[in-house]
């Protein structure tokens, strides 16, 4: 039993979007722009050209922040949204009745509707498929050429994110929220 | 009066002659033509519905509650105002009210099977749903709570309606009690499910549980001049004009609130101008729709009442049918306005231009169904009308 969570190393991140073409292929993510589990952020420098702030232009990846009090779990009328025994929060598409109070409840905009069992769908760690063949990485942090993510046991003391969130600063996205997400982003 | 099975009685002359009969008027050929356009209205859409499933609607990841949400809590606020005004007088021993009990516990009854019926088609899986609400039943969710108490209330509004048909007084007012306390109960959980968005701070806090209860009572005074007008082809008789100025006194109080209400909303989430929730509420009051409901719900039939104190109920009605419109355009806007600030996830390239608001507009199979959903509802109650006596029994 685990409690899975990743940290980003996002300032490493160069947009190539490897990491969401990996999930895609990975985890059979239906095609088209909506349907999405991960993404790369980006936001455009501030200032006038040509005094632009090159700092502030960063991407930022992200998807499902696997909260330990996750709203989406907390509305859910069936219970069709649940922590699994690794803490990540997951979807039983045989339960879920697509009334999509999970997606808005969802501050992080992490869920979409999967159009093959019309049940809504979000990042699960890979679980179903890589953790599953009893890989320890997920299919984003595989591919990252610039190692932005990493994946691991945040229970695990010796694990490499225990160590990287217990040197770094990090800081974690809405966190005024009380959601509690495990995804940590590294300054 | 014919005793029907399950000793309930019904008019000796129910037939299906005797519901095609009805006074030809242009207004009523108008009506009956209306009603099942939008019964074929209905059918169309779920056709459509079941060959598409949910790519007939427009809603999407940013906007997954559209139209046909709106339009299911127009239908079950209408009905806990039905059965709020018929407590009045089967409940609350109101003598002047107890003339609309029946009529408006009857109106309850069909206002919210319309609601299910179209809260139905926009459920991805309405069976799965009682299945699980069951066997897994999510107790921190609000629309575990709204979906679960509004079938219990259901129940008992048709348990109620059954003991007024037989003049059973004193169990339709136990019934009765019990039925608008669930009522209440699933209608401010319905408010909660909108109160409890965290992430939405234009909705969150404890103002949409306690104003449902208030809108849903103004509702259900417009609704009794609306259903009294039809009964009585607005020729009201005095022990009516009684009960309807009586209404009309209540409703001017309970619109001031609601104006009140509404301004320290909108004041609250604008002062300070915190991020989020200032932005989305000076949107709002530059967008048309919100300005629909104020016009129609508020403005219009409270000038109507102020006019003199309610003593007009012809004009009450008409003021009415607006109050109603305003009323779907309050739904529409609570809906739309929760979702319409985009999660600024910094998802500014690909997947969305960096929208400033999240754009909806109903598609042809949603207004289908919901208008299908009005048909259903006036159909009903039509042949309600002419199946049961809804007027005060002697
Ligand atoms: S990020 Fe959203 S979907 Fe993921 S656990 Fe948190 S609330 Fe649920
Ligand atoms: S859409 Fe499915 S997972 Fe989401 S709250 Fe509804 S039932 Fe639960």
């Amino acid at each position: 039993m685990a409690r899975y969570g990743m940290a980003l190393d996002y300032k490493n991140c160069i947009n190539c979007k490897a990491c969401e073409v990996a999930c895609k292929e990975e985890n059979g993510v239906e095609l088209g722009a909506e349907k999405h589990r991960i993404w790369v952020g980006g936001n455009n420098p501030d200032g006038q050209w040509p005094l632009l702030d090159i700092a502030s232009a960063a991407f930022m990846p992200s998807q499902c922040q696997h909260c330990e009090d996750a709203p989406c779990q907390e509305v859910c009328p069936t219970n069709a949204t649940y922590y699994d025994e690794n803490h990540v929060v997951r979807v039983d598409s045989d339960k879920c009745i697509l009334c999509s109070y999970c997606m808005n409840a969802c501050p992080y905009d992490a869920r979409y509707v999967d159009d093959r069992t019309m049940t809504v769908d979000k990042c699960t760690f890979c679980s179903d498929t890589r953790l599953a063949r009893g890989e320890t990485t997920t299919a984003c942090q595989n591919t990252c050429p610039t190692k932005v993510r990493t994946f691991g046991d945040l229970d695990d003391p010796n694990s490499e994110i225990s160590e990287l969130l217990r040197t770094r600063d990090h800081f974690s996205l809405k966190a005024h929220l009380g959601t509690n997400p495990k995804l940590f982003y590294l300054t | 009066m014919k005793i029907g099975p399950l000793n309930i009685p019904i008019k000796e002359d129910f037939s299906l002659k005797s519901i095609l009969d009805f006074e030809r008027t242009p207004i009523n050929m108008l009506l009956a033509v209306s009603v099942l356009a939008m019964l074929a209205m209905l059918l169309l859409g779920v056709g459509n519905y079941l060959i598409h499933s949910h790519h007939a609607y427009n809603v999407t990841r940013e906007h997954p509650w559209g139209l046909m949400i709106a339009v299911y809590i127009f239908f079950v606020v209408s009905s806990t105002g039905f059965c709020i005004v018929g407590s009045l007088g089967d409940v609350f021993g109101f003598k002047d009210f107890t003339m609309i009990s029946k009529r408006a516990i009857f109106g309850s009854i069909v206002t919210i099977m319309a609601g299910f019926t179209v809260i139905a088609f926009e459920i991805g899986h309405p069976v799965t749903m009682l299945i699980y609400n069951v066997l897994t039943p999510g107790l921190t969710s609000a629309i575990w709570w709204m979906g679960t108490l509004y079938g219990l209330y259901l129940t008992f509004m048709i348990i109620e309606f059954y003991f007024l048909l037989n003049n059973d007084m004193k169990k339709a007012k136990i019934f009765g009690l019990t039925g608008l306390l669930v009522g209440l109960a699933a209608h401010s959980n319905l408010g909660s499910v909108f109160g409890f968005l965290n992430a939405r701070t234009i909705s969150q806090g404890v103002y949409y549980p306690t104003y449902f209860i208030l809108t849903a009572f103004i509702t259900g005074i417009f609704l009794s001049f609306i259903v009294m007008g039809f009964r009585y082809k607005l020729n009201f008789d005095d022990k009516t004009k009684k009960l309807l100025e009586g209404l009309a006194k209540i409703q001017g109080l309970l619109i001031s609130i609601l104006i009140f209400f509404m301004t320290w909303k909108l004041l609250t989430d604008m002062y300070g101008g915190m991020p989020n929730r200032a932005e989305v509420a000076h949107h709002i009051i530059h967008s048309t729709p919100f300005y629909a409901e104020v016009i129609l719900a508020m403005i219009i039939p409270l000038l109507v009442i102020l006019k003199d104190f309610g003593k007009s109920p012809v004009l009450m009605f008409w003021a009415s049918l607006s109050g109603m419109v305003g009323i779907f355009f309050m739904r529409y806007n609570l809906v739309h306005d929760t979702q319409v600030k985009p999660l600024q996830m910094m998802k500014t390239n690909e997947y969305q231009l960096p929208p400033e608001w999240i754009e909806y507009f109903p598609s042809a199979t949603e207004i289908m169904i919901s208008l299908g959903g009005l048909g259903l509802c006036i159909a009903l109650y039509y042949v309600g009308t002419k199946a049961f006596d809804l007027d005060e029994s002697h």
